[in-house]
């Protein structure tokens, strides 16, 4: 019972919720803009690195195989520490844009390898048509691969950026005031003094998110699941 | 029409393909039969540049369409180095076709048809003309609507191709690849995919092509289909062709041991 009066507590107190409000705002604000940062980034990265090998192409593939390898192959704690201690270690510098750089360039590569993983999982037998019809490369691409690519991405997209909201959970080790940071504040109060409670109330946020987003792509995949059969 | 020479084709270590050469007339008719890998597709897919050859050059009507094999031409074999560079070079710019305006000219045909699968029926047939402003879109409409009556499916002409029948969707990449009016069409086992129902309405529309005066080039299993079209026969085994006549030379007097064992399997 203790429980559920002080949850009824924390939601009625003005004070914790200013501290939750406050919170969620740093979350979704880091999240959103990483996320749109990742999806550039990795769109870009995806297409540099499943172009044909020309003179041009060289250095800039070689460039984004190893961003991919290094970003997926070393701790996201560890990054955003060299973002806020190395890179960003500027007096008054918004830690809002550290974070969001951080995350941005983490989601980049895992967006990469999906884009590239959906482009690649279309038959080659469509690009093959439209080559032999004279269409160029490019118009092959953008009329007829990525349409359907575009279908394979995106649920591995979703779970990225359904990654990336609860990844952002650690910001608070370079001490910004995200939800898991009010959690721990709230928690570690006199008054409260109950972490089970603000740490339950917090999980119910992260959890309204993503079931959130989750709805909106399944949305969008249905949407266009349509023109598979008619 | 189209002018192999002397075509080698590797995929690394392999040879699928070794100095292979034939002369495709105008309004000639040819089947390319053989042992399943004995190089036929790749022959094929080498004609349109689908497949880049290794060596040997191909020309459709007086452009040459691969890049200039200096092998071929006894006054470039004798340079070297620069010189050579340079020669090539003056010979491309003055002989080279762009591949995409060459496949404008060679429809092709494929044993999955590969239809586009996030296109109708009807925008798979106009994509390409459309997009390649060789026609207004009501054009393209209009004549993708007629080739579409021809085989008696336009009532599909709003459908994606996933709700088609194998059959269908081969007749239609027929006439897809008719859309762009090519001189030359090119089959790369257009039955082998197919229920056994259904060869029959593929090998129809094909005959009537043949009928109509297009030049072909065939790769197929159906021996009965290549008797009767073909004007010409290549078999081809090993990357070679080893034999080559009229349908009546080649199956009821085959010379080559290798055809006729060939044969002997799968008449």
């Amino acid at each position: 019972m203790d429980f559920i009066t002080k949850i009824i507590e924390l939601f009625s107190t003005e004070k914790y919720m200013s501290s939750i409000w406050k919170g969620l705002e740093t979350t979704l604000v880091i999240s959103v803009l990483a996320a749109l940062l990742g999806l550039v980034l990795g769109t870009i990265v995806a297409f540099v690195t499943i172009a044909n090998d020309t003179k041009w192409m060289k250095i800039p593939k070689i460039i984004c195989k190893i961003y991919i390898t290094v970003i997926r192959g070393t701790p996201m704690a560890l990054q955003l520490f060299i973002m806020a201690y190395v890179i960003f270690a500027i007096r008054g510098f918004p830690q809002v844009i550290t974070a969001t750089i951080a995350f941005g360039i983490n989601s980049g590569a895992y967006v990469a390898e999906s884009i590239r993983a959906g482009i690649l999982s279309v038959d080659i037998g469509q690009t093959e048509a439209g080559r032999a019809l004279g269409l160029p490369g490019r118009i092959t691409m953008l009329r007829i691969v990525i349409p359907q690519a575009i279908k394979n991405v995106i649920p591995a997209i979703g779970n990225e950026l359904i990654a990336l909201i609860k990844e952002t959970s650690i910001v608070s080790m370079i001490g910004m005031y995200d939800l898991t940071m009010a959690a721990k504040i709230i928690g570690s109060g006199n008054n409260m003094a109950s972490y089970i409670v603000p740490m339950a109330v917090v999980a119910m946020f992260y959890l309204a998110i993503v079931y959130i987003l989750t709805f909106g792509i399944k949305k969008i995949e249905r949407r266009l699941r349509a023109s598979d059969r008619r | 029409m189209i002018d192999a020479k002397n075509i080698y084709k590797s995929f690394g270590s392999l040879q699928v393909l070794r100095g292979v050469s034939t002369e495709i007339k105008d309004g000639e008719k040819v089947a390319i039969i053989g042992p399943s890998g004995s190089g036929k597709s790749t022959f094929l897919r080498c004609m349109n540049l689908l497949e880049i050859p290794s060596a040997g050059e191909v020309w459709l009507e007086n452009d040459l369409i691969t890049t200039c094999d200096p092998t071929l031409h006894p006054e470039l074999s004798a340079l070297s180095g620069r010189d050579l560079k340079r020669a090539r070079a003056a010979f491309e710019k003055e002989h080279r076709l762009d591949i995409n305006l060459a496949r404008q000219k060679m429809g092709m045909v494929f044993q999955h048809f590969n239809l586009f699968n996030n296109l109708t029926v009807l925008q798979n047939l106009m994509l390409a003309p459309v997009q390649l402003k060789l026609k207004t879109k009501e054009e393209a409409e209009e004549t993708a609507r007629a080739l579409l009556r021809r085989i008696g499916l336009e009532d599909k002409a709003n459908v994606y191709p996933s709700t088609l029948s194998g059959g269908q969707k081969q007749r239609i990449a027929i006439v897809r690849a008719l859309a762009m009016n090519p001189k030359v069409m090119l089959f790369d086992e257009p039955t082998s995919a197919l229920d056994p129902e259904m060869v029959g309405e593929v090998l129809d529309l094909i005959r009537e092509l043949a009928d109509e005066g297009m030049t072909m080039v065939i790769v197929t299993h159906e021996m009965g289909f290549a008797r009767e079209v073909a004007d010409r026969v290549l078999f081809m085994s090993d990357g070679v062709i080893t034999e080559e006549g009229t349908p009546a030379e080649l199956f009821d007097n085959p010379k080559n041991e290798r055809t006729k064992q060939f044969l002997r399997c799968v008449l």
